[in-house]
């Protein structure tokens, strides 16, 4: 071949390749394919039950409840067949319920972690209880998720709750250097009425600004350049694609528990403390009993590890484990590895604890 | 004689010192990044351009607001705040209802224990409600 043969056929292969990432950056994939069904619903709550496995007996007396954060969609829990923490727990007979929150409107500019915590995660897990049939139950929260049903656990504490599994829950925020969240929304910096009186609800493009911003080359510059790298492999574009389909679907965070969750948490640290009120009641983490197993990645960049060790001391838990995990925040349920490292664990933790 | 896979990926690739470089310049980067967003100097641009645009786009926002109720009010539409309002009365409805249901389940399970049986045919419906399939 000649130098200009070979000059238009790298241009006509350069051509295909960008053509190959526009669409796979542009194109949203099926996501959450596990069947499921919706059995309660309140406001833009919404509870589901993943349909049992046919081939699977469903061996696992407790019921699981997954709760995600309150301003990114759930289904990252379920991502893609082959890649779905909910499919692999399904798989192992276990009756699966993940909570939906759903996205607030300017109507749920008044939520806060009271509403989530103490009105609308009782009831659904009352419904989890009415259709399993048992009076216990397992759940999992991840993140704000974590921070919700840690309160939940603090609250209700003779509500039926077997085994409590955070994963890399931001409940203590001592460590103020180690936190650039904190930075940001310091209150020399950060005019926080000011923002939340403007916008209602937390706007998801300002979070996920934010959260992107923590680690902006890797986030802006080379997510891109693997897909790039990596367009000849179908199986490292899938599963970009579908992380993308995730991270790119985000949804506004009710204003007052943006409020909240920056001055009650990020600036004044109440819930490690024992010094946050609801309800007019005190949430002491002393008072939690449900076997705990708190899972950190230590590579987590949102929820550094000092962020959720110290519950491991507060909980009054006679059979708790703390389980460190090489990884980052999401990347730990929902990256490549999960399925052999975290999931597991996770399994083999509850499975002992759900007979 | 075609080339083996095991030959093609021992050819020379004149690409891979620039994917080189250019990872090694994103890693040098990165860390810079990092450093800095994770400084005070960083929190106190960000919080002070946020600031000065709020500041700046508040008095629009305030007018267009107050132009838009008014023209709902000519249109006899509700404003923004009614719908809300109304939206937050539907919650404390549905907030209703579940308690309701709360308290019907809680009869059904006592009616349960007092005459054992098979469940009856409302019970059942009320597990897994119609058209609710996802």
């Amino acid at each position: 071949m000649n130098a200009p043969e070979s000059l238009v056929a790298e241009l006509a292969e350069f051509e295909d390749r960008m053509h190959a990432f526009v669409q796979a950056v542009t194109t949203r994939v099926p996501i959450a394919q596990t069947p499921k069904t919706q059995v309660w619903s309140l406001n833009k709550a919404r509870l589901y039950r993943y349909d049992a496995n046919p081939h699977v007996k469903q061996h696992h007396r407790v019921p699981l409840l997954l709760v995600f954060a309150i301003m990114n969609r759930p289904y990252i829990l379920d991502l893609r067949p082959g890649n779905s923490f909910v499919e692999f727990m399904v798989g192992r007979g276990y009756d699966v319920y993940l909570l939906d929150w759903g996205a607030p409107g300017y109507e749920d500019r008044n939520m806060n972690f009271e509403d989530y915590a103490l009105q609308y995660l009782p009831r659904a897990i009352r419904k989890v209880k009415a259709l399993s049939g048992t009076s216990e139950f397992s759940m999992l929260g991840w993140c704000i998720g974590a921070i919700i049903t840690t309160i939940y656990a603090a609250m209700r504490p003779d509500d039926g709750l077997r085994n409590l599994l955070l994963l890399t829950a931001p409940l203590d925020f001592t460590n103020r250097d180690r936190l650039t969240f904190a930075k940001w929304t310091d209150e020399r910096y950060f005019d926080l009425e000011k923002v939340v009186s403007a916008y209602g609800n937390m706007p998801a493009e300002m979070i996920d600004y934010g959260a992107k911003s923590l680690k902006p080359i890797e986030n802006w510059v080379g997510n891109y350049c693997k897909l790039w790298d990596n367009l000849d492999n179908p199986r490292v574009v899938a599963s970009w694609q579908a992380m993308n389909t995730w991270v790119t679907d985000n949804i506004p965070m009710a204003g007052a528990a943006y409020r909240q969750l920056i001055t009650d948490f990020y600036r004044n640290n109440l819930l490690i403390q024992n010094r946050l009120h609801m309800g007019g009641e005190r949430v002491d983490l002393g008072r939690i009993r449900a076997n705990l197993l708190t899972v950190i990645a230590e590579g987590d960049h949102i929820t550094p590890p000092c962020q959720s060790e110290a519950i491991m001391q507060k909980v009054s838990s006679a059979d708790k484990q703390l389980y460190r995990i090489p990884g980052g925040h999401i990347g730990i349920m929902a990256g490549s590895t999960a399925h052999r490292t975290t999931w597991p664990h996770i399994e083999a933790w509850l499975g002992t604890r759900s007979k | 004689m075609p080339e083996t896979s095991e030959e093609k990926a021992k050819t020379f690739d004149p690409f891979e010192p620039f994917r080189e470089m250019r990872d090694a310049y994103l890693d040098a980067m990165s860390k810079t990044m990092i450093e800095n967003v994770n400084s005070e100097a960083y929190a106190k641009a960000t919080g002070a351009m946020l600031d000065w645009s709020l500041t700046a786009t508040v008095p629009f926002r305030e007018a267009m607001e107050k132009a838009m109720l008014q023209a709902m009010q000519q249109l006899s539409l509700p404003s923004r705040q009614e719908v809300a309002a109304l939206a937050e009365r539907f919650t404390n409805l549905e907030l209703r209802v579940d308690d309701v249901d709360a308290k019907l389940d809680r009869v059904l399970t006592l009616l349960a224990h007092t005459h054992p049986g098979p469940p009856t045919e409302q019970a059942d419906r009320r597990e897994r409600p119609a058209g609710q399939e996802s």
